[in-house]
């Protein structure tokens, strides 16, 4: 008996011997991903933090869908949502048809998106200058995030109006945070991209493997474009000047090249957010490929899903001949590259047409994984056309008739290609009809390609297209999309919903 | 760490033992109704494990140890008998039936406890009952039949799982029960054997529950596996069955006629033209009946050998079995195997200790389909393809559709190129030994190790269905030019040391104490990887590997790891006076590594209590009433299923970019969610009141119980601003609430040759979520496609995940009717008119409400079994009452799918119809949004099983040498009464997007023991 005793005794005392040791036996990490304490550190890290930043210029589905061309072309009177009919992507139609809710995902998704290009540009400003590293990349790495914060903002400000600035990283509960009068935030916009440019690289100083960084003529045709939107066009004109007589970019002499994948990153792209095929990616696992591709090409046999269609009012506005129509739009009987003649049938759907700058060949797609999330075709956000039509536009109202028409003709020219000169001919008006002729040039120049609602809206024009589109458009309302609920919420009713939602 | 555990088991290696003279006594045993010899009771010296069982012909020789001994003869289903040796060595000895369980031993976690003296509520199912249904997995056996334990099909697939809800949901998060094996906490069962089990109790109460902490807050069921029986003479037992399975419903769809009638009306309706190949619908007759063309009859079988027995010393039980099941959709293509194997072994080695293992070794071979889920599962396929297309072209090869749209692909094409097949190779042992240190205290050391090791091996082979290959005019899904190969590991490596001690003491005949203290630690680890690579030499899937894919560059690789620990102490004390008054305190504290730095250890408390009221003095002359017992309990629980690592938040990889001409990926990283180093486990804590009733010497017997369950720091998404930049972090922020009533009563009676046992158990649970933290928004999940919104919600003051759209108010009627209404965007007359609920003049989303329950308001089952002479017939029926269905099986976001047959009844002019909505192409009202329109009565009564047995009668059994010899014939899923137009009511959660149904099945059985 004595001797359990003892032995026992002795196993018991083990049992209690893991009091020692169980902190550590208890802590475990997760084995993928790095501690935050561990990192920022190297130059690496920099790098690192920076990529993660640009990585969220090219969300799309996440959290869920908020293409630019949701908001610039299917809201406005360009195209219209298309899929497979109504219930395909209902909330995408609330909002083209300004029924957009505080509830709409499209509108939070927009929102949660910035806000974590914003936050990952944030930490990245915080953090980056404390790491001992090479000083001239250093000063090139806080440019670039400058920008994309700026970029960011510039996306919030147009779409929401005020929005909360927040310059540095927030703990989550600082939540009740107040929206800044937008004035404050296309301040901030300005400042930032105004820092950047002077330690911004030039294009032509970019090696053919870094193409599509920020670029200093990137951060001036963005803070060009801020400037259009606040109508400053005493600003505007001299930096559009700028940007030309940079003599970084050109106007590339085929339009409908741009649009193929030889084209990207041509002679005219100042700003385009790279997508690739070839990252094996597969929903959810870290694709860098565009949905864009597969989401405006033609149902049925074309394999698309065909949405951002384009409207019979668009089409019309091109004039005879116009290069630029065969271009941008597929119509029943074209080719659609190598997948086949355009029929009705063949789409299973009843459009009439589809949009094609994004198009791309079956012989164009993801080589391995799945092709729908990876397209190839990077998002040309600014080029030089767009540029020297805000020239124009500006140089209008600061009553530059002269440089004005000069710009567009620049832009008609280009256009005409090598067809005989009535067709796309020059512009000579002047006065009213002059910005007539520029509006008019933007909507057929840079058509689906994201820009038309928010010109209109900027250049006040918004209410009356919309309506004369057949749309229950109400002025100082819709020019703005409401502020997520799930953001009044969790601010604890700091932020304040935006008029009329 | 591994030290401790080595050192704990050579504690197993000391004992000394001595055996003293002995009387040699012998007998017959006999049933008491027929005078027949029973073969394998057991006779014991009682208070010792000195005992043997009967042979053949009911006879028993034993030695025992003192004149004084009292022998204690039993036999499963009768009155234990104790016999004083009075001086005499031959005994005749005849047992009547028994009609009670409280004498019944019922497994609590670390121990055990006699029926009649459990304080908590404990429910069981027996062995009979498990064997008196031909069961596919253990779960089903708790199905209908154990009241406050709701068992819902995931899938009518072979080998899904099934959802087991113990008292209601708990949480939002993982409601799943902790499921303990013979002592072994497991994750989840698929690998048991049904044959394998001697018994289940299923914890309910919190204060039972308590003894295993920090996963008990779902509920805890304990499964023991079968064991031989000192002295047990050798048992072998071949059971096998083999049936068919067929689909026991079809949804009524459009005939091709029918549809183009519909399509052309649609095109009309939206000023288009209709299409030329439907100006003649009558031509097109029924078209292809797309159901018909994926189901088919599938063959079910199972063979089992066991072999159990025991020696004075020594008992074992070896087990093997196979099982194979193939589906009523695809046959092979969702086929199912399982091969178990089972040695469970004990040893007395020396006087005082004992060892013992138990040993499985499962091995599982599933194929996959796509299932329940509206986008590629061949269900929703068939429903929703048009009916005029035909399966196959003229030259024999697939079809595809003109009119179908993205995921409607052909499928019994897509059926026959799916090659996805999961392999799991599962161990799961233990040995422990029991080593009795003084009289009444006893030590067990425990150690266990579960490796489980799954692949995962998909082909998808290219094919194409378009008539020219050169134009390629199939639709996308219908044509896959480069096939690919994915394969995946999974290794999953538990181990789990438990150490307890346990002392039982009466005093003075009347106090009873037994007190437990334990300890537990336990690793679980899972590690895997995988890869995927394209362009393989051929389509054949027994050549699908990575190797043979020629495409270097689409080569993927994964791979990655997750781990958790645990450490637990614990401790239990019983005390019981006379039998009459019970007292129970348990206690856990619970440590684990998914708990924050702020939160590793929680403690769980629970006190219960009972009164067997029939003890006494003034109850002894009620003879109607023979037990009578009042229980009453209160405890803590917790919930740590909270995933691993949930507290942290790393700076993750893969937030990448590209650059450049040659499109370089470019690394990046960074934080996406917000860390919490307070997470903590959810706690429930439960109260419970119940009786236990037996009337007429337990042939009647009830147990009732009403219990309300709260459930707070329930994770939730933390509402966290979008403009902080990262994900929202679970916080333990919600609070939940069940409230429940649960009643079995049964009825039996085994006096005459004809028997009959009746039983019937109801449950009744109400759940509210009564809060969801500060400022807590409703959660929104489980998205439709086919309306793009979410189907649930779950909100303060609402039972979870209630189903949330707009009411309708039937349909407009003419223009005049909808200019009275609300403004509704879209709407013309014959559009559905949705409720403003808000009285804003205009419908939006703000007029949307809860527009049904997904669950029951209450459940039930009913079953028997009649005998006569030798025939016996034993039937279940399960019911299901109150709870709502989510039909959300039509693709409304797509043009041209086909529709069920009540369309017909569709709007086409005023005063029509008040409930089908004219035909429209693109539906600009969106008369398929999430509304009730699509909600519907879930309720239904099920004969889940019909059994028609005979055993062969005694007297040639025993000329035959045998024991047992039984046939039977049963059917599963009968009859089916429901109001629910869809495929199968019994669907876990409610939402139906295609649910693989559950299949009417027939099967001829076979029992034989020797």
């Amino acid at each position: 008996m004595k001797i359990y005793l003892k032995q026992s005794f002795f196993v018991l005392s083990i049992l209690f011997f893991t009091v020692g040791c169980e902190k550590d036996f208890l802590d475990r990490n997760n084995p993928v991903g790095t501690d935050e304490a561990n990192f920022y550190q190297t130059e690496e890290d920099a790098v690192s933090a920076v990529i993660a930043a640009y990585d969220v210029l090219q969300y799309e589905l996440t959290p869920s869908g908020h293409f630019r061309w949701f908001f610039g072309d299917v809201v406005s009177d360009d195209a219209i949502k298309g899929g497979s009919g109504d219930n395909d992507a209902a909330s995408l139609g609330r909002l083209e048809r300004f029924e957009g809710q505080a509830t709409n995902e499209l509108v939070q998704s927009e929102w949660l998106a910035s806000y974590k290009g914003i936050a990952r540009s944030n930490i990245v400003l915080e953090r980056v200058p404390d790491i001992e590293m090479d000083i001239n990349l250093q000063v090139r790495l806080l440019a670039e995030v400058k920008f994309i914060r700026a970029y960011f903002y510039y996306n919030l400000v147009t779409i929401f109006g005020d929005v909360p600035l927040l310059l540095k990283t927030l703990s989550p509960s600082e939540s009740d945070q107040a929206r800044t009068p937008k004035a404050e935030v296309w301040a901030q916009i300005e400042k930032d991209l105004t820092e950047a440019i002077p330690d911004l690289p030039r294009r032509s100083q970019m090696p053919l493997t870094e193409l599509g960084r920020i670029t200093q003529g990137t951060a001036q045709a963005m803070l060009l474009k801020a400037y259009m939107f606040q109508s400053k066009f005493a600003d505007a004109q001299p930096l559009a000047e700028a940007i030309v007589n940079s003599n970084e970019y050109s106007l590339d002499p085929d339009f409908a090249n741009i649009f193929t994948q030889q084209g990207e990153n041509g002679p005219g792209s100042i700003f385009e957010i790279q997508y690739m095929n070839a990252s094996n990616g597969d929903w959810g696992r870290f694709a860098e490929g565009t949905l864009t591709n597969v989401f405006q090409r033609a149902r049925g046999q074309f394999g698309g899903y065909g949405f951002n269609i384009p409207t019979q009012d668009l089409v019309s506005e091109f004039s005879t001949g116009d290069p630029r129509l065969a271009a941008t739009i597929f119509q029943e009987g074209d080719q659609m590259g190598d997948r086949g003649v355009f029929t009705k049938a063949a789409t299973g759907q009843l459009h009439d047409y589809y949009a094609k700058k994004y198009f791309i060949n079956s012989s164009e797609e993801a080589p391995t994984g799945d092709p729908n999330v990876n397209g190839p075709s990077n998002d040309r956000v600014i080029r030089y056309a767009d540029v020297l039509l805000m020239h124009a536009e500006a140089a209008y109202h600061n009553g530059a008739e002269g440089a004005a028409r000069n710009s567009v003709n620049l832009v008609r020219e280009r256009a005409r290609g090598n067809n005989p000169p009535f067709v796309v001919p020059p512009i000579s008006v002047s006065g009213p009809d002059l910005l007539q002729a520029i509006y008019k040039e933007r909507r057929l120049e840079l058509a689906l390609e994201g820009h038309r609602f928010f010109d209109l809206v900027r250049q006040g024009r918004a209410g009356e297209v919309m309506r004369a589109h057949g749309l229950n458009f109400v002025d100082d309302v819709h020019e703005l999309f409401p502020i997520p609920l799930t953001e009044i919420q969790a601010s604890n009713g700091a932020i304040i919903q935006n008029f009329g939602y | 760490m591994n030290k401790l555990i080595l050192i704990s088991l050579i504690v197993l290696c000391f004992s000394i033992g001595a055996y003293a003279q002995s009387i040699a006594v012998s007998g017959v045993v006999s049933l008491e109704e027929d005078n027949f010899p029973l073969i394998g009771a057991t006779v014991v010296e009682k208070g010792t494990t000195n005992g043997t069982q009967t042979d053949i012909d009911g006879k028993f020789l034993l030695e025992v140890e003192s004149k004084d001994a009292i022998l204690e003869v039993s036999f499963i289903g009768m009155k234990t008998e104790e016999i004083p040796l009075d001086g005499r060595t031959q005994f005749t000895i005849s047992l009547s039936e028994n009609y009670s369980t409280l004498d019944e031993i019922v497994v609590m976690g670390y121990g055990t406890q006699t029926r009649s003296k459990i304080s908590g509520a404990v429910s069981s199912v027996s062995e009979e009952q498990i064997k008196s249904t031909s069961i596919t997995r253990v779960e089903q056996t708790l199905q209908g039949r154990t009241p406050g334990v709701n068992v819902i099909q995931n899938s009518g697939s072979p080998g899904s799982t099934l959802q087991v809800r113990i008292r209601g949901i708990g949480t939002i998060n993982n409601s799943d029960p902790l499921y303990v094996v013979d002592g072994f906490i497991v994750g989840g069962i698929d690998y048991l054997n049904p044959g394998d089990i001697e018994s289940i109790n299923v914890l309910k109460d919190a204060a039972s529950a308590a003894i295993y902490g920090a996963g008990a807050a779902n509920g805890v069921v304990l499964i023991t596996t079968k064991q031989g029986r000192i002295e047990q003479t050798p048992t072998i037992t071949y059971n096998m069955y083999y049936g068919v399975q067929k689909p026991w419903k079809k949804q009524n769809l459009l005939s091709a006629e029918q549809y183009a009638i519909l399509s052309n009306e649609a095109h009309l309706a939206d000023g288009r033209t209709p299409l030329p190949e439907f100006s003649d619908p009558a031509s097109l007759g029924e078209g292809t009946d797309w159901q018909d063309a994926i189901y088919e009859t599938a063959p079910i079988q199972n063979h089992q050998i066991s072999i159990v027995g025991g020696s004075k010393l020594s008992t074992y039980a070896v087990n093997g079995s196979h099982f194979s099941q193939d589906g009523i959709v695809g046959g092979e293509k969702s086929r199912f195997k399982r091969s178990t194997f089972r040695v469970n072994n004990s040893h007395q080695i020396f006087d005082k200790l004992k060892i013992g293992n138990i040993l499985s070794y499962t091995h599982i071979k599933r194929n996959g389909l796509s299932e329940n889920n509206e986008f590629n599962s061949p269900i929703i396929r068939a429903l929703n393809m048009d009916p005029v297309t035909p399966i196959r072209k003229p030259d024999g090869t697939f079809a595809y559709s003109q009119y179908s749209d993205t995921d409607i692909t052909n499928p019994v094409n897509a059926l026959e190129l799916t090659n996805d097949l999961w392999t799991t190779n599962r161990l799961v042992g233990t040995i422990y030994g029991e080593l009795e240190i003084i009289k009444g205290l006893k030590f067990r050391p425990t150690f266990n190790l579960d490796v489980s090791l799954g692949t995962r091996d998909v082909f998808n082979p290219s094919f194409d269905l378009s008539d020219d290959p050169v134009l390629s005019d199939a639709p996308a899904g219908e044509k896959r030019l480069i096939n690919n190969v994915l394969q995946e590991d999974n290794k999953y490596f538990q181990w789990l040391s438990e150490n307890t001690l346990t002392y039982k003491k009466t005093f003075r005949d009347k106090h009873d104490f037994t007190a437990l203290a334990g300890f537990s630690i336990k690793e679980w680890q899972h590690v895997y990887h995988g890869g995927t690579k394209s362009d393989l030499r051929t389509n054949d899937p027994e050549l699908a590997v990575i190797d043979n894919g020629q495409d270097a560059e689409s080569a993927i690789s994964w791979g990655g790891k997750s781990d958790f620990a645990e450490i637990s102490y614990f401790g239990r004390l019983n005390y019981e006076f006379n039998n009459k008054y019970l007292f129970s305190v348990v206690g856990r504290y619970d440590g684990s590594s998914r708990f924050g730095d702020n939160n590793k250890f929680g403690f769980f408390p629970s006190f219960s209590a009972g009164w067997v009221i029939s003890q006494e003095r003034f109850m002894q002359n009620i003879d109607l009433i023979s037990f009578l017992k009042l229980r009453a309990s209160w405890g803590t629980n917790g919930n740590r299923e909270i995933g691993n690592y949930e507290f942290a938040a790393p700076v993750f990889a893969g937030q990448n970019y590209t650059f450049g001409t040659d499109e370089v990926i470019t690394n990046g990283s960074g934080p996406i969610k917000v860390s919490n180093p307070d997470l903590r486990w959810e706690t429930s804590i439960q109260s419970n009141i119940g009786i236990d009733l037996e009337l007429l010497d337990g042939k009647f017997n009830l147990a009732t119980d009403y219990f309300i369950k709260n459930t707070t720091d329930m994770l939730a998404p933390a509402p966290i601003a979008g403009f902080i930049g990262l994900d929202a972090t679970t916080r333990n922020v919600g609070n939940g609430l069940n409230k429940g009533w649960e009643l079995a009563v049964e009825y039996q009676n085994r006096d005459r040759p004809f028997k009959y046992a009746l039983g019937g158990n109801i449950t009744f649970v109400k759940n509210e979520i009564t809060s969801l933290g500060e400022g807590g928004d409703p959660i929104s999940a489980n998205f439709l496609q086919s309306a793009s919104g979410n189907i649930t919600r779950s909100e303060v003051g609402f039972p979870m995940f209630m189903f949330y759209g707009y009411e309708t108010d039937g349909l407009f009627q003419n223009q005049a009717e909808l200019e009275q209404h609300a403004e509704q965007s879209g709407a013309q007359p014959g559009d559905i008119r949705f409720k403003d609920l808000n009285n804003d003049g205009v419908i939006n989303q703000d007029d949307q409400t809860f527009i049904g329950n997904p669950f029951p308001k209450f459940t039930y089952g009913f079953n028997g079994k009649l005998e006569f002479k030798g025939v016996d017939l034993s039937f279940f029926l399960l019911g299901v009452s109150g709870n709502d269905i989510y039909n959300g099986t039509v693709r409304y976001d797509f043009t041209y799918v086909n529709r069920p047959v009540s369309e017909l009844e569709r709007w086409t002019g005023e005063g029509t119809s008040t409930t089908v909505p004219r035909t429209t192409l693109s539906d600009p009202n969106q008369n398929a949004r999430i509304s009730d329109r699509f909600v519907e009565d879930g309720s239904f009564l099920r004969l889940k099983n019909l059994q028609l047995g005979y055993n062969l009668p005694k007297e040639w059994l025993k000329r035959m040498k045998t024991k047992e010899f039984r046939v039977y014939i049963s059917a599963q899923n009968l009859f089916t009464f429901t109001k629910y137009s869809g495929l199968d009511p019994e669907i876990g959660g409610g939402i139906d997007r295609g649910f693989y149904q559950q299949s009417r099945t027939y099967l001829g059985g076979l029992s034989i023991q020797f």
